[in-house]
């Protein structure tokens, strides 16, 4: 009982210490209670690396446990916005007093199975927190900073009010040292700019996100850290004055600024779009004559986007469309239909007929939010009958969602959207099973990296010049 | 979307002529790109993984997208805290597929040869031109060292990036690591306590972690490196200062407290509440070495283990009890020799046959056991001697199995955690004048020493720690 009261004691002292960086004041070494004499020393924990980029993967070994002690292991973030996310697995340690996360397999929890990161691919928020939430690092220049600790026995609940048996720290990090973050405020283009170290020139990736808006950098910033220059771009904002301004020359300028930085090889630029940006992306690649990307990716898009109309046009034109959103039993709101049926009025549809580089289409099969199943069937079709469908691989997913994210981000099924043009809320529904989209996440990322690596850093030639 | 015609988009690309400038003023230094911007040949990527790791993990350093079977230079650079340059640099041949991985890779010359994954860290040396006797040491340890990677034309040499414009030393990649003696989470506590001075570094989470008392050498002050690692090992660590320490009272050049001292600050160890208090280490270099092995045989405070470095089982000054030496550590200096260039090399003070008998430790009533560890190019201290004369008094005690023994030949004095340069010799003092001081230690060797000894120590210690006694 006098253990235990310390330990939680301990804990809070240490958990305080942890999150915020306060000094614990020598003193309390004599007020506070002493651990009883020889008493046995905790389990010892091991995360390595502790330090890592977040697409890099880490090994958690609990050692000095009794033979077949049952545990869990606890993962906890606070986030920027200050909620609680966490993720557990139980465990039983070998003959020796060992668990390996891994090797063994968790028999419960956030995850089951032998599952060596999903501590971090199942964090959901703690009980209590508010609803439709979704994890997004907003600041790369920080780490986010995950507190694994291992627990006695199968704990389902309440681990705030436990003592760990002992607790680890690691960062994840979006942003590799040396790697430098410029604004990019420039002809009107919006977006911060990655540039790895060294002299360079480097291929670079325009990289844009879909209909949520804003700036999203952590993506670009993670790119830049695989040895790509990345211009994480802006081009939706509740500003609507500045929505009304941007057409199909904004992408090409920001494309331009890019290909024109010294830092940048311009014949070794890459478009990589998510949702929305999947479909900028697609606009590009077809009928753009001064933006010719070496290659493309399209996360989650469709081509199913009304040719020649600015973005406002375009938004309000799906606005109309938004009558065909149905919501589910939990009152989740589903565009899938939106587009559906896929139309045949060329006007309708991106001509992928015209691309001419090598594309890469990464989708969900258990997408809700945007009908990419039945997209990427017709641009298959389209590409068939216009003789470039060998440009075109595609990478679908059984079970997973529409918001594929970098590995080891936590699942998301639904979350609050706002919709920039209109501003109104809803709870969207993304889809997704938990395990396979980490899955997908893991498989998807590591492609589209071979994916840039072989067409933008090996020797190959452009396809435009077979 | 629509398309606004090119010609239109010229005024605005004009003004991107202008952000380019700008953006050029911002970037840092631009160097060789015509060969390369011709766009038939990407740049070169380095990649180094982990980025961001303790000092004593190893890096995998590769590179692709190189020229087949090419002479490459690999640098590695730092900035210390006290900004001087440190630099290393090796020469290597890319494969067929113009790779390069120093996992699996001989160098051909340069800092180092042969297959030496962390060679680069090792081996860093002041770039020519540098003061003289500097040594690599972190003082703050909350922060890291930024180590800059860079891939270089041919094979270059210290002198030859110094020079500039030439076509061979260009820069054609570069990555930046960052190495820790902290990971994070662990916490370190100022000890300004019961007249003890120190830094406590915890380990992250409740504990009760076991713990161990730091100690260095005559060198003084208060060196925390060591510590943080233990903490990032999971074991609490208490840095402690003794001498030439401003927060000692005390003249500077004189040890200036004893077994009290040291008996105070074991037990402030033993009594902090995240600490088990019978499961605490003491580790020694140096002069520390002595210390430990007079807390470990003479104090009643009852250590679970200890480790010796490269140092003296007595004093050549008498130990008090209560206030440290009567003599300051330059009344020793008859036993001072110097070599051809004036380095000073103290080996024989801490000779056995030098030191008065009743000045050892008395090894032979210590009851835990003992790892010792010996640099056999040891120029500061007598280590082999001494490693003799307490395994033969634990011998005669029948104590031998307390004894474990590991020597290194050409591993000089300074046997400090892995990856970091040795320094064969270093300013000692400049009062009254400049004294350079010898450690001895061959490169390739001590390096090898330092990385065995490390993981060796941490097993030791894992071992009586947290076993069973």
């Amino acid at each position: 009982m006098i253990f235990r009261s310390y330990c939680i004691l301990a804990q809070k002292a240490a958990r305080v210490l942890v999150s915020g960086k306060h000094q614990l004041p020598t003193c309390i070494w004599l007020s506070l209670r002493r651990s009883a004499s020889s008493m046995a020393v905790c389990p010892v924990l091991s995360v390595q690396p502790t330090r890592a980029l977040v697409d890099e993967k880490f090994q958690i070994v609990v050692r000095n446990l009794h033979p077949k002690q049952e545990v869990t292991v606890h993962s906890l973030h606070h986030s920027e916005d200050k909620d609680c996310w966490e993720a557990f697995g139980h465990y039983i340690s070998d003959e020796n007093g060992t668990v390996t996360v891994m090797e063994d397999a968790s028999r419960g929890g956030t995850y089951t199975g032998t599952e060596p990161m999903g501590l971090l691919w199942s964090l959901r928020p703690i009980p209590g927190s508010r609803h439709g939430l979704r994890l997004r690092k907003r600041n790369v220049l920080s780490p986010m900073v995950v507190n694994i600790s291992v627990y006695k026995g199968h704990m389902n609940q309440g681990f705030s009010e436990e003592a760990a048996l002992a607790t680890v720290v690691t960062e994840r990090w979006y942003l590799a040292p040396g790697v430098q973050r410029v604004d990019i405020r420039e002809q009107g283009v919006k977006g911060t700019l990655f540039i790895p170290p060294g002299p360079g020139p480097f291929p670079a990736v325009l990289d844009m996100w879909g209909g949520g808006g804003g700036l999203v950098e952590y993506r670009a910033a993670l790119l830049a850290s695989h040895g790509y220059v990345a211009l994480a771009l802006e081009y939706l904002t509740p500003d609507k004055k500045r929505t009304l301004d941007i057409e199909g020359g904004y992408f090409e300028m920001a494309y331009h600024i890019l290909q024109s930085l010294p830092q940048v090889s311009s014949d070794r630029v890459a478009v990589l779009g998510l949702s929305f940006g999947a479909s900028v992306t697609l606009t590009l690649a077809a009928y753009s004559k001064t933006a010719k990307p070496r290659c493309c990716v399209c996360i989650s898009g469709s081509h199913v986007q009304p040719v020649n109309k600015t973005l406002y046009e375009i938004f309000q034109l799906m606005n109309q469309s938004l009558a065909k959103a149905r919501i589910d039993e939990n009152n989740h709101v589903i565009w899938r239909d939106i587009i559906l049926p896929i139309p045949t009025e060329p006007d309708l549809k991106v001509d992928v007929g015209k691309i001419k580089c090598p594309l890469l289409v990464v989708i969900a099969q258990d997408d809700q939010n945007w009908a990419t199943v039945e997209s990427t069937e017709d641009m298959e079709q389209i590409m068939e009958r216009s003789g470039n469908r060998h440009l075109l691989t595609v990478l679908s997913y059984p079970d997973a969602g529409h918001l594929i994210e970098p590995p080891y981000t936590p699942h998301i099924r639904f979350s609050k959207f706002i919709n920039q043009f209109n501003r109104a809320k809803v709870m969207m529904l993304w889809g997704g099973q938990t395990k396979p989209h980490a899955d997908a996440q893991e498989d998807a990322w590591e492609k589209i990296l071979l994916f840039l690596q072989k067409h933008l850093y090996q020797d190959i030639p452009p396809a435009a010049k077979l | 979307m629509t398309w606004t015609p090119f010609y239109l988009l010229e005024c605005q690309l004009r003004a991107v002529g202008q952000l380019r400038v700008s953006l050029h003023r911002n970037m840092c230094n631009r160097q060789a790109q015509v060969r390369w911007r011709s766009g038939s040949r990407p740049a070169p990527l380095l990649t180094a993984r982990p980025t961001r790791a303790l000092i004593d993990e190893p890096i995998s350093i590769d590179a692709h997208h190189l020229p087949s079977h090419t002479p490459i230079t690999v640098r590695a650079n730092l900035t210390s805290e006290d900004g001087d340059l440190w630099e290393a640099l090796s020469h290597y041949h890319t494969d067929a597929k113009g790779a390069l991985n120093l996992m699996r890779d001989p160098s051909m010359g340069g800092s180092y040869v042969g297959c030496e994954p962390m060679g680069l860290f090792w081996a860093l040396q002041p770039v020519p031109g540098s003061r003289e006797g500097l040594r690599l040491r972190k003082r703050d340890v909350e922060t890291p060292y930024a180590v800059h990677l860079s891939l270089l034309e041919g094979f270059v040499s210290p002198e030859d990036t110094r020079g500039k414009g030439s076509e061979e030393g260009q820069e054609l990649a570069k990555t930046v690591v960052d190495r820790w003696y902290m990971a994070p989470g662990v916490r370190r506590i100022e000890v300004r306590q019961n007249g003890v001075v120190g830094s406590m570094f915890l380990p992250p989470g409740p504990g009760p972690f076991p713990a161990v008392l730091d100690l260095w050498g005559m060198g003084g002050g208060l060196v925390e490196y060591r510590s943080a690692l233990l903490a990032s090992h999971g074991m609490a660590s208490l840095a402690l200062a003794y001498f030439g320490h401003k927060d000692i009272p005390g003249p500077l050049n004189r040890i200036n407290v004893g077994d009290s001292y040291f008996q105070a600050a074991f037990q402030l160890l033993q009594k902090h509440p995240q600490v088990c208090e019978d499961r605490i280490a003491v580790m020694g270099l140096s002069f520390g070495v002595y210390l430990s092995l007079r807390i470990a045989s003479q104090l009643s405070v009852k250590p679970r283990c200890v480790v010796g470095i490269n140092g003296p089982l007595g004093s050549f000054n008498t130990f008090s009890t209560e206030d440290g030496q009567k003599e300051s550590f330059e009344e020793n200096q008859r036993h001072w020799s110097y070599d051809e260039q004036g380095y000073v090399s103290f080996r024989e003070v801490s000779s056995p046959s030098n030191i008065p008998s009743e000045n050892y430790a008395k090894v032979e009533d210590m009851c835990c056991p003992l790892l010792y560890i010996v640099g056999e190019d040891d120029m500061s201290a007598a280590s082999l001697e001494n490693a003799d004369e307490i395994e033969k008094r634990l011998h005669t005690a029948g104590k031998s199995h307390l004894f474990t023994r590991l020597s290194y030949p050409g591993a000089g004095h300074l046997i400090e955690p892995p990856y970091a340069p040795n320094a064969r010799v270093s300013l000692w003092t400049t009062r009254p004048r400049q004294l350079m001081t010898l450690w001895g230690g061959h490169l390739a060797a001590h390096a090898a020493a330092q990385k065995d000894s490390w993981q060796r120590i941490l097993g030791f210690l894992e071992c009586h720690l947290r076993g069973e006694k």
